[in-house]
């Protein structure tokens, strides 16, 4: 430990710094054995399980991440359940809308929509949430972008609809109901993280986001 | 273990110290310097200190062009997220506007094929226009014509001067040849003015520094252009 001092006369005081890297190290260090150790022992117990209750256990959690992604209920429950970060959900729904969107019967060029699908995805929610850090808001990186591809979910439901619906009217107002659904969601989650002043800054590049996305799943 | 800081110490004796040197810990993390400034995050961070406020008097200021308000709106606070967005919406319109233009004019409505191709086209018309050519343009501003604006306050400028497209291609499709004529002319002179009256303090210097109209008129020109003829081409059906 390291301490530089210079006394103060005036009120008996010390005032200096004391450097003390060395030990925070040390305990982080003792953090991690710990932490190491823990998980050695809950990959132990997974590695034995069959591959359908992994599977499982994979749906259950982006089952309920997805419940309080997109049920709008701002409890405290429902944020820390989102700071569980995790990808798995927002490829799976991404994955499934490129693939709806490729092979529905109107286009001629389904390999170049999921390609165009599937880049959108993630560089659009990249970008949007850059844009919110840039910002100033104080949202983790990941979390922020697992977030924005759950609310692609409703977004996914409004493909599927039109694969099986023709009158274009219903298509038109059931895209628009998932695109205020995911838009309603993705927005709830972001406004909390972005001061007063700027939270129409933030929150614009959401709406674009999913105006794109709700486009293609109509017209295609 | 040792309680640092605390101010309940025991002397000698073993009695409890009130009257004490009280010590003020301070942990000062050194900040790293990085090797690449240009790329972290805290460089471009600077760019977007602005508020919704500040944006819409900044569109306001472009869509009224003809006042050379802009360094006034600026305030030596230039922006990215007004170039960024604004472009991006461009995108989006020119992606589904021109081909929902193309849409009403089709007879046959039922076998219409949409054409993504205008999207990749739009991505990348916009952000050239307005990355690509500003930045060329401030380096050669600021490095060889030594103009006291800098790049990005260039980028700036023109991130807002297209701000005026947004409502002139929504309005283009509508599908009449005169109107969507009619409606890019307007929006390039709005553009181009709005350049050229918040560049003239710098261009009439000396003729070199006027030079650099030319190329601001040609790029807009060359924009509509590409506008009309790629976005928006009418294909009348030929009546025999």
């Amino acid at each position: 430990m390291e301490f530089e001092a210079q006394e103060n006369q005036g009120n008996n005081s010390i005032q200096g710094v004391i450097n003390l890297q060395p030990q925070v190290n040390q305990v982080q260090a003792q953090q991690q054995e710990i932490t190491i150790k823990q998980a050695d022992l809950h990959v132990s117990s997974t590695l034995e399980e069959s591959v359908a209750v992994t599977f499982l256990r994979d749906l259950r959690q982006i089952g309920v991440k997805l419940r309080c992604v997109l049920v709008p209920t701002m409890s405290s429950n429902n944020a820390k359940e989102l700071r569980n970060w995790d990808l798995w959900g927002p490829l799976v729904f991404c994955l499934m809308l490129a693939f709806t969107l490729s092979v529905s019967g109107n286009n001629n060029d389904g390999t170049g929509i999921f390609a165009t699908i599937f880049v959108l995805i993630w560089i659009g929610s990249f970008v949007v949430t850059l844009n919110a850090q840039l910002l100033g808001g104080k949202v983790s990186f990941f979390q922020s972008v697992c977030v924005l591809g759950y609310c692609v979910f409703p977004i996914n439901l409004g493909a599927l609809f039109t694969l099986f619906f023709s009158f274009f009217y219903l298509k038109m107002f059931l895209v628009i109901g998932c695109f205020l659904w995911s838009t309603y969601s993705a927005v709830g989650f972001m406004k909390l993280l972005i001061p007063e002043q700027k939270r129409i800054l933030a929150l614009y590049p959401v709406i674009l986001f999913y105006l794109f996305l709700s486009w293609f799943a109509l017209i295609v | 273990m040792q309680n640092y800081g605390s101010n309940n110490d025991l002397d000698e004796k073993g009695q409890v110290m009130t009257d004490q040197p009280k010590i003020k810990v301070k942990f000062e993390p050194k900040p790293k310097p990085s090797a690449c400034p240009i790329c972290t995050i805290e460089y471009y961070q600077k760019f977007f200190d602005i508020e919704q406020r500040d944006v819409y008097m900044r569109v306001r200021c472009s869509l009224l062009s003809w006042k050379p308000e802009f360094q006034q709106c600026v305030a030596k606070n230039p922006d990215l997220w007004g170039p960024l967005w604004i472009s991006t919406t461009i995108i989006f319109i020119l992606f589904a506007g021109g081909n929902l233009s193309r849409f009403l004019l089709e007879e046959d409505k039922k076998h219409f094929q949409y054409e993504y191709n205008y999207m990749y086209v739009a991505v990348f018309l916009v952000y050239a226009m307005a990355f690509v050519i500003p930045i060329i343009l401030g380096f050669i501003m600021k490095y060889i014509l030594k103009s006291e604006l800098g790049v990005f306050d260039v980028v700036c400028m023109y991130g807002y001067s297209l701000s005026v497209y947004i409502f002139v291609l929504i309005l283009c499709i509508i599908p009449y040849n005169e109107a969507q004529w009619f409606f890019l002319m307007s929006g390039l002179a709005n553009s181009t003015i709005f350049l050229l009256v918040n560049l003239w303090d710098f261009m009439k210097k000396s003729k070199p520094t006027l030079m650099i109209a030319i190329p601001i008129i040609v790029f807009n020109v060359a924009l509509i252009l590409c506008f009309k003829f790629y976005f928006f081409r009418l294909i009348y059906a030929v009546d025999d």
